[in-house]
């Protein structure tokens, strides 16, 4: 066997330790430093010049994230595949907890009080659904993934937890839970005409979805179809947001001297609407600047996607990408007014335990998967080398 | 995990591995293969997808920060704000001594017809009605269809109004960009700041005598006056008018060592942004116009003159028993306490007949001659127009001498009697009241009238009858209150009336170095079942005064005292007073 491997001028995938630590992806490190950075820059600014109340704790969260990341990273991807559906579970579990006996939180049930931390089971939910899918995906071939019964399974593996985010009911996360899961149906291979279908019989459930809608989630599509409608009621936020993009120019006012965020125009400067923030006190190029650095970020995990040789980790590591994708492109969109206003936060960025750990775990996975990426995973998750 | 597709895919990865079954191999190969292939193209495709996303936000954020960025600049933005040039308005603010706005100018917009370009009259009117209810629609139609080039509709519209008559889109109505004076704080200083007409131009009060000064200059007017010090005293004679069912009242705060006047209200007043609603009561002003015969608070100033001219001593004394006779008049007690009253004693229980021997020791020349010097015989030189010419007796005989000597027969302002008791109280030097603010290191110096060893001896009396006398309503405790109440029969007709009567009272505070004179007068006051039917000075201005004082000290950081021996001194001195008149007592039997 180890002959064929050198037939087919393979190197040994099994790398020790020490090799691991050395091949990390130590520029994807220095590049989430630097977003991390910009962060609690921001959070201090958020405060007005202030490490409370914001960007100490966030400090903290970011070194216990780091360290998070680069564990994970060093884990067996086999024993992640092992895990995957555990995790899924737990996570399910977890989101019915939330539905029987969360905390009440800004008027939506998101919330598991653990005391030392309030876990969203929502955002762990997003990545337990990529690791199932590309758990369900891995190794199956393009006929199993032709017949329409083999897709039942994963749909109500989406189906199901993003049944019960609407319920807490959370718009955005929802929107994120489907949107990554279609991005692994994807990359999966399945066919696009089925993706016609389903986005379709989604554009037929909008009506009856629409009742089922909060006011406030119905007022904040409204708003996002005509901002201007109502400037003082939910489409102040928009308003006072692209009035702070203005304002900032293309160099921006100055670190601590956005007048929109320190007068307290913008609302939720320390969560949702921070890069508003970033793009007042540093205007269009430190806008542009961070939007690079995502982008370089995402560059890193579709590249390693490619280049992973098992199904299960170029799907985990698109998933995870498309996942963090999905954070920074709805969050900046929502702010400049392109999509509704449906609070999702800037990971790395934004003020927030729960979003922070989990981004840097899924991080620490797409590590992983480059780390393993000559790995063969069987079906159940032991090397299979032919 | 052991679904079918499991056995299957078992089954399969077994075949691969027996080299007997090439056929599956291959097959499986190719199947994965496609898989991967698909996948791998798929990749690509999301990854272009999510640059093409980055893309567009990123084109998004250019066009917020500078497209639209410079658009939204012309409209309202923060920064805008930040580097808005300053409004040019023709008339500069008032302001009061801490900079609180009393009078502002705002561009507004008119509204004018060209009533031969209104093509359909009745329309205009019934839309114009809807907006501008204050104005009749037959009212409107008159002057929409008249022959006349040009008709005013109504001035100074509000924002709203303009937006909505602009949205009619009437041909022929028009507007015209005005200034209007407005006033912040409504009547609470109406009578000071006045009011100008609808031209801007001053027709009352400081915008009448600064209307030059107002349109030439961009710095705002500041006055002397306290806002918060207006409000209280403004609140406090309000409920004294209402309590006593008075018909107005005047009300004065002087700084004593400035002469600025802190605080000045007449009641009633007016609104000063509609100033032609008011009737000529309301706008009269009482504390500087109005002029009155002071009554007894005249006696601090015989007492003054008598001491410094050295014709008594505070131990000195007088026979009270007896009314005093002058043709056919006689003059008499309030309270007779038919005894010697030393000087002291005749300011605490206010004896006419003591004061008017007093003045006869001072002598009608020199009465006039103080009288002068406190300017109480001339028209008030403040910065006002609205100053009342006082009243003076002439000829000035001997019996004007002793009618003066306790207020009667000669009428002054509030303004001239406040600036006389703050000259007296401050060392003895007359400084001249003003409406304007003063700078700190620009005080006038002011003209010695007084000796300083008057003014003191003046200051113990005032706080003896405080503590002892007719003015003990207004000990307003740990502020060390001196005064004096005043209550004079109001003359109707050529004859004084009993039950119509000026009553007031005069304070400065502290008494161990006065800062301010509070000023209370209530016109026409009617005695009530709480102050057993009386309407005097010591009941019905005193107690306004010492609520005035307790609210109006801690906001002007004066903070009360507890010192025991504040008023030996004055003690001391009623003591040594009225031993000396037991003496007398005894020598006249």
């Amino acid at each position: 066997m180890a002959q064929r491997a050198q037939y087919l001028g393979r190197h040994n995938p099994e790398i020790s330790l020490g090799q691991k630590i050395w091949q990390l992806n130590w520029g994807m490190v220095l590049l989430v430093g630097i977003i991390a950075t910009m962060g609690l820059g921001m959070l201090y600014s958020a405060a007005n010049g202030s490490f409370d109340p914001w960007a100490s704790r966030q400090a903290v969260r970011f070194g216990i994230g780091m360290v998070l990341m680069l564990l994970v990273a060093l884990v067996d991807i086999r024993f992640i595949f092992r895990v995957s559906y555990l995790f899924y579970i737990v996570a399910l579990l977890l989101l019915i907890a939330v539905e029987v006996m969360g905390s009440i939180g800004m008027g939506a049930q998101r919330w598991i009080d653990l005391k030392f931390i309030q876990l969203q089971p929502s955002e762990l939910m997003k990545i337990a659904i990529i690791l199932a899918l590309a758990r369900y995906f891995h190794g199956v071939s393009q006929e199993d993934i032709g017949r329409p019964a083999f897709l039942l399974v994963p749909l109500c593996m989406v189906l199901l937890p993003s049944a019960l985010v609407l319920r807490q009911p959370d718009l955005g996360t929802t929107g994120m839970l489907v949107l990554a899961s279609g991005a692994i149906f994807f990359c999966a291979g399945v066919r696009l005409w089925k993706f016609v279908i389903v986005l379709i019989s989604g554009l037929a459930a909008i009506p009856i979805g629409w009742q089922f809608l909060h006011s406030y989630q119905q007022n904040r599509v409204l708003t996002f179809l005509d901002p201007e409608q109502d400037p003082l009621g939910t489409g102040y936020h928009i308003h006072q947001s692209k009035i702070a993009f203005g304002s900032g120019g293309i160099f921006g006012k100055g670190f601590l001297q956005g007048s929109q965020s320190h007068l307290n125009f913008l609302p939720e400067k320390q969560t949702d609407f921070i890069f508003t923030m970033l793009a007042e006190e540093f205007g269009m190029v430190g806008g542009l600047v961070l939007l690079s650095l995502y982008l370089l970020l995402m560059i890193y995990g579709v590249a390693i996607a490619v280049r992973s040789r098992n199904q299960y980790g170029r799907l985990l590591a698109i998933g995870l990408t498309f996942n963090l994708f999905l954070y920074v492109f709805i969050n900046i969109a929502m702010i400049m007014g392109l999509v509704p206003v449906v609070g999702v936060p800037l990971p790395l960025i934004s003020y927030g335990g729960t979003v922070m750990l989990t981004v840097m775990m899924g991080l620490g996975m797409v590590m992983s998967v480059w780390l393993h990426r000559d790995i063969k995973i069987s079906r159940r998750g032991v090397q299979d080398d032919f | 995990m052991s679904d079918w597709r499991e056995d299957r895919k078992q089954g399969l990865l077994t075949n691969l591995r027996n080299p007997q079954s090439p056929k599956a191999v291959i097959s499986l190969d190719g199947r994965i293969r496609q898989a991967l292939e698909v996948g791998r193209t798929r990749l690509i495709v999301a990854g272009a997808l999510m640059a093409m996303a980055f893309v567009i936000i990123g084109i998004r954020l250019v066009d917020l920060t500078l497209l639209q960025g410079s658009r939204s600049n012309t409209t309202s933005t923060a920064q805008e704000i930040d580097e808005a040039p300053p409004v040019q308005t023709r008339r500069a603010d008032i302001v009061d001594r801490n900079g609180i706005v009393l009078a502002t100018t705002l561009p507004t917009a008119s509204l004018y017809a060209e009533p031969k370009k209104i093509p359909n009259p009745e329309i205009a009117a019934r839309l114009l009605a809807d907006i501008l209810p204050e104005i009749s629609q037959d009212k409107l139609l008159k002057k929409l269809s008249s022959d006349r080039a040009f008709i005013w509709i109504k001035r100074n519209l509000t924002p709203r109004q303009q937006y909505a008559i602009n949205g009619l889109g009437i041909p022929g109505l028009n507007f015209e960009q005005e200034q209007r004076r407005f006033y912040p704080h409504e009547n609470l200083s109406a009578h000071i700041v006045g009011f100008t007409d609808v031209d801007n131009k001053g027709l009352a009060g400081v915008e009448q005598s600064f209307d030059t000064a107002l349109r030439e200059n961009d710095a705002p007017l500041e006055l002397s006056i306290d806002l918060r010090v207006q409000h209280i005293l403004t609140e406090e004679m309000s409920a004294a008018m209402q309590e006593f069912s008075a018909i107005g009242a005047a009300g004065l705060v002087m700084d004593v060592n400035t002469g600025e006047v802190i605080s000045s209200v007449s009641l009633p007043t007016f609104d000063p942004d509609s100033p032609g609603d008011a009737p000529d009561d309301a706008r009269f002003n009482r504390a500087t116009l109005g002029i009155y015969e002071m009554g007894s608070t005249f006696k601090l100033l015989t007492a003054a003159m008598a001491l410094d001219e050295g014709v008594a001593s505070v131990y000195d004394g007088y026979d009270v028993s007896k009314p005093i006779r002058i043709s056919r008049f006689s003059i008499t007690d309030y309270k007779p306490m038919k005894r010697w009253l030393s000087v002291p004693e005749i300011l605490i229980y206010s004896s006419n007949i003591g004061t008017v021997q007093m003045a006869l020791e001072v002598g009608t020349e020199s009465q006039r001659k103080y009288l002068s010097n406190f300017g109480l015989l001339r028209t008030a030189s403040t910065e006002l127009s609205e100053v009342g010419t006082p009243l003076v007796p002439s000829p000035w005989r001997e019996i004007n001498t002793m009618t003066i000597s306790y207020g009667h027969g000669i009428a002054v302002s509030p303004l001239q009697m406040t600036t006389a008791v703050s000259s007296l109280v401050n060392g003895g030097v007359m400084k001249p009241a003003t409406f304007i603010k003063r700078d700190k290191d620009y005080v006038p110096a002011g003209r010695r009238i007084l000796n300083e060893k008057t003014s003191i001896l003046m200051r113990d009396m005032m706080r003896l009858v405080v503590l002892h006398g007719s003015g003990r309503n207004a000990d307003a405790e740990g502020y060390l209150v001196g005064g004096k109440t005043g209550t004079a029969d109001k003359l109707k007709g050529g004859r004084y009336v009993t039950n119509s009567r000026v009553s007031s009272f005069v304070a400065a505070f502290p008494m161990n170095n006065p800062r301010y004179v509070v000023y209370v007068m209530v016109d026409e006051p009617k005695g009530t079942k709480k102050t057993y039917g009386f309407a005097t000075g010591g009941w019905v201005a005193a107690p306004v005064v010492k609520r005035v004082i307790e609210r109006m000290a801690p906001l002007l950081g004066i903070q009360p005292v507890h010192i025991e021996s504040a008023d030996d001194s004055g003690n001391s001195i009623l003591k040594k007073a009225k031993a000396r008149m037991e003496g007398r007592k005894i020598a006249a039997r």
